[in-house]
């Protein structure tokens, strides 16, 4: 993907995409930097899960909606079955989203869970089942949201194809109703 | 097109051919006012692309929705040049005539909706009403947060009690209360029950609560009789708001199945806080 964008193309939302990238970068760096500092476990584990929660209910609520237009949740319908509910701006709407703060969006949210497999890997070599377990309960957020935002987005795509179709064949239906009624 | 301005939202759950419908209907006489989602629970997450047979008619509603303003056809909810962040602001509900819908709400009212959503799971499982209809279907909003809290707090809690070995009571705290509520869950799928994966997840963690203020006080006051006598009435309490889901889920042959490693999960937990010095 090239870094170069187009001259006068900037951030859309640059306040949301800070936050965005905050709590992740936030929770990488406190869970790999406070072995120097932090000598309890449980803080670190404390500290890196809350981030990490804050960064999945951030990344889900609030970046996904103004940076993608994409959200996505479940809901248990009257006869008690679970449904995936997803929802996406309309067309017009998503075309006008700002490259770079899609860009910036998908790619931070890649990096983090590759992040998280690679401290992962350290932590399984040097056999510390307990670190092993925050970066397992930050990966499983972090693929969560991978997960949710990537069938959102593939719904969407669906639905403007359909919805083109459709719009092709309702003109097309009432250009012949006006053509049957003038004759 | 104006049909882009017409149907701002796309739901995987509309049916086709409601859509059908509505296209050859906005087709033929021009739609002015945008139809508004029905009426819907502070939820807010109902599907929200108009329902004809089932929406009513457009502009009352507007008085019953709270995050919308102006009836007047939409300029677009979110434009690149807007600025930023819009926390506490309301965005595009100013102007933006089509159903209030939570893809552009304000943050404020997201985290309010989240936050009362926590509370009314809470007061729904921990306070049980016996006069209540349908226990199975009470925890329909189901959300991970209120778990999250518990957990990490009976965590801490049985860690600060600790004396020696913080760290390795805090790990095995948490990976005992989350690794036994998936496997609770799976044992009430195999029993043939029907409950939803995270709906009883959600649940068996807010059934903690109790247990967690049993750990409070314990932690609070030393002695063993204490512990003792309110070990078990959170326990009993806990056991208490667990049994009408979990025994709703499933045959009422398999009850005693599903409900006996409920128990003797919270008991093992209530061994855990009074033997914690």
């Amino acid at each position: 993907m090239d870094r170069v964008q187009p001259s006068g193309e900037n951030y859309a939302n640059p306040r949301t995409c800070f936050f965005h990238v905050l709590f992740k970068a936030a929770a990488l760096a406190f869970y790999v930097l406070s072995a120097l500092f932090v000598s309890s476990f449980v803080i670190i584990f404390v500290v890196t899960v809350f981030l990490a929660a804050l960064d999945f209910w951030v990344v889900k609520n609030v970046s996904g909606r103004i940076l993608v237009g994409l959200r996505w949740w479940n809901e248990i319908d009257e006869q008690g079955e679970s449904v995936w509910k997803f929802q996406c701006l309309d067309q017009e709407s998503l075309a006008r989203m700002n490259k770079k703060d899609s860009w910036l969006f998908w790619w931070t949210l890649y990096l983090t869970a590759v992040s998280w497999i690679f401290l992962g890997v350290f932590s399984l070599i040097r056999f510390q089942a307990d670190y092993l377990l925050v970066v397992g309960v930050c990966l499983s957020l972090s693929i969560a949201n991978i997960v949710g935002f990537t069938k959102c987005r593939k719904d969407a795509k669906k639905q403007i194809q359909q919805f083109a179709t459709k719009t092709i064949a309702s003109q097309f239906t009432s250009s012949l109703q006006s053509a049957f009624s003038v004759v | 097109m104006s049909h882009g301005d017409t149907i701002p939202l796309h739901s995987s759950a509309q049916s086709d051919i409601d859509e059908i419908e509505n296209l050859i209907n906005a087709g033929s006489h021009p739609v002015t006012v945008l139809p508004a989602r029905p009426p819907s629970p502070p939820r807010a997450s109902i599907p929200v692309s108009f329902v004809p047979s089932a929406a009513p008619p457009p502009l009352p509603s507007y008085q019953k929705v709270p995050s919308s303003t102006a009836p007047t056809p939409p300029p677009l909810p979110i434009t690149p040049t807007a600025a930023g962040f819009r926390l506490g602001v309301g965005i595009a509900a100013d102007g933006f005539g089509s159903p209030p819908d939570t893809l552009t709400e304000p943050v404020l009212d997201t985290v309010k909706r989240d936050l009362s959503r926590i509370v009314s799971n809470l007061k729904l499982v921990v306070f049980p009403n016996p006069f209540r209809e349908d226990p199975g279907k009470a925890l329909r909003d189901w959300d991970l947060w209120g778990p999250f809290f518990f957990i990490i707090f009976l965590g801490l809690v049985l860690s600060w009690s600790a004396s020696v070995k913080k760290s390795e009571v805090f790990a095995v705290a948490f990976a005992v209360l989350a690794a036994g509520a998936v496997i609770l869950t799976l044992n009430v799928l195999l029993l043939g029950g029907h409950i939803i994966f995270f709906q009883s997840l959600s649940l068996l963690g807010y059934c903690l609560f109790p247990l967690d203020i049993g750990a409070l006080i314990c932690m609070l006051k030393d002695n063993v009789v204490i512990k003792i006598v309110v070990v078990s009435i959170t326990l009993a309490w806990s056991s208490w708001a667990a049994y009408p889901f979990m025994s709703a889920a499933v045959n009422p042959r398999r009850k005693a199945l599903a409900l006996y490693p409920v128990f003797l999960m919270y008991i093992s937990v209530g061994f855990l806080i009074i033997a914690i010095d």
